[in-house]
């Protein structure tokens, strides 16, 4: 039965679009968007299951590169934005606007 | 049994030689004095563009290729080709605009106005990554719309907007404004690629493979109770997308970025990475889900209307010109938009490719030369961006403020200007389909222009009929590279708007073999 | 499920170790006091007190761990490879050999501008 992992994957999914919608901070907002590439590996491992090739788990390798390198980028533009001005929170990010 | 994949080095030159160049170009940051790299940087930049431009050439007069390159997951066919050309174009002039080192932060880890930037100004420090990660992002560019999987495609849009969300940190002046851009535009990227790949992931599940042309043929047969996943995967990959053209409602993030990256940057995003989206958004709505447009159709009908309503009645309310341009370009993006919906039989869906090719073309290059004005337009702490900064400055430099008022008027779709044409032949084939809905799409489109050209005129009317501020901005005299662009960008605006036949042409060729299916 | 008994067995043994060194220690071990094994452990430098709110690192911890993730987790594409290199052959090597030269450059760049040195 795969119908299980799906489900937890689409709450997992579900889980981080809404932490990314609600959070302030913007750590804790790009571990949601983690938190969602995730919850697309496990979706693409359980579908690779379901229809009987490999290819979803080989997506899931790639998925996992490009997040880590997405870590590394978003963690180092954080931190540099931190350095500026003592806060991550995204609501203080608001000299651009209208 | 495993056997080893064929890959046909031939078709994927042209992204070989991005990439290899820009590898290259890390290396001569390893090992490269600092006074040296901007020195080999910039012809390195340069050659590897034209020689990547001379291949696509070469390919187009060798003859297209009928079937997909590396095992079904590089298309390179007439579109393609067309896109690559287009895009090598209009990195090469945005090349041109990042070569100007007044542009970019020396050292971006330094915390603004610190003791630790004073040093890096005075020692001369110079961030020459930007070459390498423009080289990066340039690369991802080609790949994307030529991607024919959506893994291939994922992995692109990924190589393409990392180093997209480091270069608009990097901007010299407004550090703040500048960081704050790339913070926003890396949150909401992320958040839209995991969208995407939750898109991606669902069609896996539907059709079983990510392959373009194996969603396709599953599509074509049909059955199974798996429409669910087809259905939502299809929105969430289409969330993806539409917001990398910055498709309304997933537009906000175009201003706040477009304003706060560097000038050249700005420039580079406006003009390659929207023709790279808008050829990914074609090949998968036409090649993989083609046979479903009937579900994807209705949607993309009111994201294409709101979009192009939201641009054009935004920028009116805007007081600062990149903002302003932003919001054209969203109003833009809602125009080509329209040409994604015409399709229908084979010479009818050739029609429409060939008028978005040609669209996309003509917005790249007068957007490059919008955005390399306003480099120019300078108050003493960085680029003048607020409106009414630029009142009268017809009267103090009437040959720039006559270029800009040029670009707006092709913004505006003003005949004998390039967008004029852009505008024609893609409303034209939304209309020769037929269909009342559609032509009911392009009326409004023909209104929101007319709406897009009053902000256009305010700007011109701003320009040339009110009085100069006496302490108003200076207008720096370009450099080569600059005035090269500006140049190249009026130039092919007029040539393309008087005398459009040839490109028209190449995009018909371009278009009448379609997209590899 | 006997497929999964040997994982069962292997929780076991390896709880059973761990339970049994920790109990086993206090009465094997040389008791000899010294100030420096009270303190909490924390990679290397002195714990002092933090300020409310947890304090901050340098920055070196993190792009140290960043390095750390991204040169390890490229060695994810090494797996598949490892399982069908024989099959792949020649085409396999020449393109294996391609990626870790790319990763090499990125290595390259990383140590020559100092992103190794501690100081």
């Amino acid at each position: 039965m795969t119908t299980h992992y799906l489900v937890l994957s689409a709450l997992l999914f579900a889980i981080g679009g809404i932490g990314v919608l609600v959070r302030r901070n913007a750590i804790v907002v790009f571990m949601c968007v983690e938190l969602m590439l995730n919850a697309c590996n496990l979706a693409f491992v359980t579908f690779a299951r379901q229809n009987g090739n490999i290819d979803g788990q080989v997506i899931a390798f790639f998925v996992m590169i490009v997040a880590a390198a997405e870590v590394v980028i978003g963690l180092a533009i954080i931190v540099t934005i931190f350095r500026t001005r003592r806060s991550a929170s995204v609501d203080d990010a608001s000299l651009l606007k209208y | 049994m495993i056997t080893a994949p064929t890959i046909e080095y031939f078709a994927l030159a042209p992204l070989l030689i991005i990439f290899g160049a820009a590898i290259i170009g890390v290396l001569v940051e390893a090992f490269a004095p600092r006074y040296l790299r901007r020195a080999v940087h910039v012809p390195l930049t340069l050659l590897s563009l034209v020689g990547a431009f001379a291949l696509v050439i070469l390919q187009t007069v060798r003859g297209v290729p009928t079937t997909p390159a590396a095992m079904g997951s590089v298309a390179v066919d007439g579109p393609t080709l067309f896109i690559w050309g287009t895009i090598l174009v209009l990195s090469f002039v945005s090349v041109l605009l990042i070569n100007d080192e007044e542009q970019f932060v020396p050292s971006a880890a330094a915390v603004p106005g610190s003791a630790e930037e004073e040093k890096a100004i005075t020692e001369g420090a110079a961030h020459t990554e930007v070459y390498p990660l423009a080289l990066f992002a340039i690369g991802g560019m080609l790949l994307f719309p030529a991607s024919n999987d959506l893994l291939i495609m994922f992995v692109a849009l990924e190589v393409m907007s990392l180093p997209l969300y480091l270069l608009c940190g990097l901007a010299r002046r407004r550090r703040l404004l500048s960081q704050e851009a790339s913070v926003k535009y890396f949150l909401l990227g992320a958040f839209s690629s995991a969208f995407f790949l939750y898109g991606t992931a669902l069609l896996y599940g539907f059709a079983g493979t990510v392959d373009l042309l194996g969603i396709r043929e599953r599509l074509a047969v049909g059955g199974g109770g798996t429409e669910t996943l087809l259905l939502v995967g299809t929105a969430m990959l289409g969330v993806g997308l539409l917001f990398k053209i910055g498709a309304a409602p997933f537009q906000a993030w175009k201003p706040d970025v477009y304003q706060g990256a560097p000038t050249p940057i700005t420039a580079l995003m406006a003009s390659g990475t929207l023709v790279a989206a808008f050829g990914a958004v074609l090949r998968v709505f036409w090649v993989a889900l083609g046979n479903d447009s009937w579900n994807w159709e209705p949607i993309m009908w009111g994201v294409a209307a709101l979009t192009m309503v939201a641009g054009s009645i935004l920028a009116i309310t805007q007081t600062d010109i990149k903002r302003m341009l932003a919001y054209s370009s969203i109003a833009h993006a809602g125009f080509l938009l329209v040409g994604v919906m015409a399709v229908g039989e084979r010479g009818q869906n050739a029609l429409a490719l060939s008028g978005l090719l040609f669209y996309l073309v003509t917005y790249g290059i007068t957007t490059v030369g919008a955005f390399a004005i306003v480099t120019l337009v300078r108050d003493p702490g960085g680029e003048a961006w607020h409106l009414s900064r630029w009142a009268g400055l017809g009267k103090r430099s009437p040959k720039l403020a006559g270029l800009f008022a040029f670009f707006l008027l092709a913004f505006a779709g003003i005949p004998l200007t390039s967008g004029f044409f852009g505008k024609y032949a893609v409303f034209r084939s939304a209309v020769a389909l037929g269909e009342a809905w559609l032509t009911g799409l392009v009326v409004l489109a023909v209104v929101a222009s007319a709406a897009a050209a009053f902000f256009y005129v305010r700007v011109i009317v701003l320009m040339f009929f009110s009085d100069p501020s006496a302490d108003g901005p200076t207008v720096v005299t370009p450099s080569w590279a600059t005035s090269t662009v500006v140049g190249f960008s009026a130039f092919a605006t007029v040539a393309l708007g008087v005398f459009p036949q040839p490109v028209l042409d190449l995009a018909e060729k371009a278009a009448k073999s379609l997209f590899v299916q | 499920m006997e497929l999964y008994a040997p994982i069962l067995v292997l929780a076991v043994l390896g709880a059973g170790f761990a339970v049994f060194s920790v109990s086993i220690a206090p009465f094997t071990g040389p008791k000899r006091w010294n100030r420096a094994k009270l303190d909490a452990y924390e990679c290397g430098i002195d714990p002092t007190p933090q300020p409310i709110g947890g304090g901050r690192f340098p920055l070196k911890y993190m792009i140290t761990a960043m390095l750390f993730i991204v040169f390890d987790i490229e060695i994810i594409f090494l797996y598949p490879w490892a399982v069908a290199f024989d099959k792949l052959g020649v085409f396999g090597l020449v393109e294996m050999v391609l990626f870790i030269v790319t990763v090499l450059v990125a290595y390259a760049y990383v140590w020559r501008r100092r992103g190794l040195d501690w100081d």
